[in-house]
């Protein structure tokens, strides 16, 4: 590899690592967004995916192909405990339990000394990197997209315009919900394991709301229409910070007259367009 | 046709960014990663100010015979990944030599790894807490830790007849909880008993419960390892539920800030806190410095401002004695470093700390404003 192309790719590797890792995060809320529920607990999956992962790695020197697969198990254990009672009613039941959770957790790591407390957990050493981060994406991308176009995929669409239509056509609603819930706090998991084994350290206020908000509102700029839009809403978000960099003070203001340009004028997303689908297979 | 603007403004950051990278060649690179915008700003903005200050100085003369520092000071935003895109960024393509900063220690647990893994000399200059530089032999700080600040806060208040102290703190910020480790430590070390420990987060208002148990205990004196608006809200609460000047009150480097005064008056009247620096501190080096400051800035320089004031030098200094704007030879230069400034005396440790805390002061709070403590 030539130096400067070197130089160049040392310069961006913890932004392209980071448009990874926040296009499955993408991904996780359009599993829920996609049958018509609203999650906030994106944030607390990740955080509970990569908070296990780190002492999983520190604490018991596991290695990285047994902690990765393991780092789902604790945010799907979360997300049965909150999903199983909240996803039986309508409503916006998730949201508000989902925020609750995400407060909850940074109490819990702020107040056990096991997790580091405010300190957070540092010296994570770097076990993820293009191969694993990209390959997943990638996997995932491939199964939401097979899912999506399938009559599963039929269903969530019908379940997202009209619930109470869907259900009268005989889709099970709750059972729904609750897949596409774990879905997304296994994508969510494995985003949290991929940027803790990245950045060297984590702390507890990483997890809270403002990142919700901030991973919502790559689905919203997106679109769910199909799986890449909000993978596509990811990496715009995450790239116009470093792209901007060059207005220095007036940086954070274009940032966000360009997403307030494009949610006015493009509701649906940046990319509107629906899966195609033939008959039922 | 929006899609097209987006695509166009995208590109116009990109070429901004571009720039500068061709701009002055010859000049010798130091990057610096700061908090500028967020909640946080203020630490990172002075810090910027104080760095400037001492760029201009140094670049009256030029170093390494006539040569320019060029400094790039890009933002964090106070979050981690930002934090680490802006330093390899400085790196990799501005070919920064030298990286100050970044603001937080949570950033530099983050950051550091990084650069020191590229070889890059990191000097932080406001970073306090435990561990920082055990990152690696090429992260440096100039500011003092709090272990060194505390204990002289402590014997002071000893000194004043303290046998027992309540201890409370924030537990939701790293700074705040490292503080009282150090608090912790130094009551141990001193033999004075500890006869509280209380806990609060940062952006609580309400902290009567714990003020009320404490007053129960009394205590000698009462240490709070906090950033400044909630030990004003302690302090102001602690003085309604009646606890008077008869209990010391001990602040840790968080309440060494101007706005304790603005925020809880004369209700902090006899608060003892231990700064490594003082703005009325009566040596010449640090008249001229706030004079300058107040000349180019039109206000008051805080603690921050100074510390980065003096990491200037000492990085410029170290690039002189490197003898050309080598990373590794800097390196070598900054653990020599033998440096006189605003805050004192200063030279580093095997370890990378800064090795003398003779020149930390402690400062008592009298009608709202800070006075050196007698």
């Amino acid at each position: 590899m030539p130096p400067w192309l070197d130089d160049f790719f040392w310069t961006y590797q913890n932004l392209v690592y980071a448009l990874g890792v926040n296009g499955l995060l993408a991904l996780s809320i359009y599993v829920v967004l996609a049958v018509g529920q609203l999650s906030l607990g994106q944030a607390a999956f990740m955080g509970l995916g990569a908070y296990s992962s780190a002492i999983m790695t520190l604490k018991f020197k596991l290695p990285f192909l047994l902690v990765l697969p393991a780092s789902c198990i604790v945010p799907v254990a979360f997300a049965l405990l909150i999903g199983g009672p909240t996803l039986r009613l309508s409503g916006v039941y998730l949201a508000i339990a989902t925020i609750g959770l995400g407060e909850v957790l940074r109490a819990v790591y702020l107040n056990i000394d096991w997790f580091g407390g405010a300190l957070g957990l540092s010296g994570i050493p770097e076990r993820a990197g293009i191969g694993s981060i990209y390959g997943l994406l990638a996997a995932a991308l491939a199964v939401l997209w097979i899912i999506g176009r399938s009559h599963i995929g039929r269903a969530m669409e019908a379940m997202r315009t009209d619930e109470t239509a869907a259900e009268v056509m005989g889709i099970n609603v709750p059972r729904y919900r609750l897949g596409a819930l774990l879905a997304s706090a296994v994508l969510a998991g494995l985003a949290g394991a991929l940027s803790a084994h990245v950045s060297s350290f984590i702390g507890p206020n990483e997890y809270g709301f403002e990142p919700a908000v901030t991973i919502l509102s790559f689905a919203l700029l997106g679109g769910i229409g199909t799986p890449i839009a909000p993978v596509l809403g990811a990496w715009i978000l995450t790239l116009l910070p470093e792209l901007l960099r060059g207005l220095a003070d007036f940086r954070l203001v274009f940032n966000g007259v360009i997403i307030v340009i494009a949610v006015l004028f493009l509701p649906n997303g940046i990319l509107p367009f629906r899966l195609r689908r033939h008959g039922r297979p | 046709m929006n899609r097209r603007h987006l695509l166009t403004t995208a590109l116009a950051g990109a070429t901004v960014t571009a720039l500068p990278a061709f701009a002055q060649p010859a000049a010798i690179q130091v990057g610096a990663v700061e908090i500028l915008t967020g909640p946080a700003a203020a630490y990172g903005i002075a810090i910027k100010a104080g760095l400037e200050l001492a760029l201009d100085a140094i670049n009256l003369k030029g170093i390494l015979g006539g040569q320019k520092i060029a400094l790039t000071v890009e933002d964090s935003a106070g979050d981690k990944n930002q934090a680490i895109n802006a330093a390899r960024k400085l790196i990799g393509r501005d070919k920064a030599v030298v990286i100050i900063g970044p603001t937080l220690s949570n950033e530099m647990f983050a950051v550091g790894p990084v650069t020191n893994e590229r070889k890059i000399p990191t000097v932080g200059t406001s970073t306090t807490a435990a561990g920082i530089t055990e990152i690696g032999p090429y992260i440096f700080r100039t500011s003092l830790p709090e272990s060194d600040v505390v204990p002289v806060t402590f014997k002071k208040a000893q000194a004043r007849g303290m046998k027992t102290v309540a201890l409370m703190y924030a537990n939701d910020d790293a700074f705040s909880k490292s503080g009282y480790d150090v608090m912790k430590a130094s009551a141990d070390k001193l033999g004075v008993k500890i006869v509280a420990t209380e806990t609060f987060g940062s952006k609580d208002t309400d902290f009567s419960a714990q003020l009320t148990k404490i007053k129960a205990l009394k205590p000698d004196a009462i240490a709070i390892s906090a950033l400044v608006e909630p030990v004003s809200g302690v302090v102001l609460q602690a003085r309604q539920l009646g606890i008077g000047p008869e209990v010391q009150l001990i602040g840790g480097n968080g309440s060494n800030s101007p706005k304790l005064g603005d925020i809880a008056g004369k209700a902090a009247d006899g608060m003892i806190v231990g700064s490594p620096w003082f703005i009325a501190k009566p040596d010449e080096v640090n008249q001229k410095f706030v004079a300058a400051f107040k000349a180019k800035y039109n206000k008051d320089p805080d603690q921050f401002a100074a510390q980065a004031y003096d990491c200037m030098f000492i990085v410029a200094a170290a690039i002189e004695r490197a003898g050309a704007a080598d990373s590794e030879k800097i390196t070598a230069a900054l653990a020599k470093t033998s440096f006189s400034g605003v805050m004192g005396p200063f030279a580093f440790t095997s370890g990378r700390d800064p090795a003398s805390a003779d020149g930390v002061v402690v400062l008592e709070m009298n009608g709202g404003k800070f006075g050196i403590a007698k």
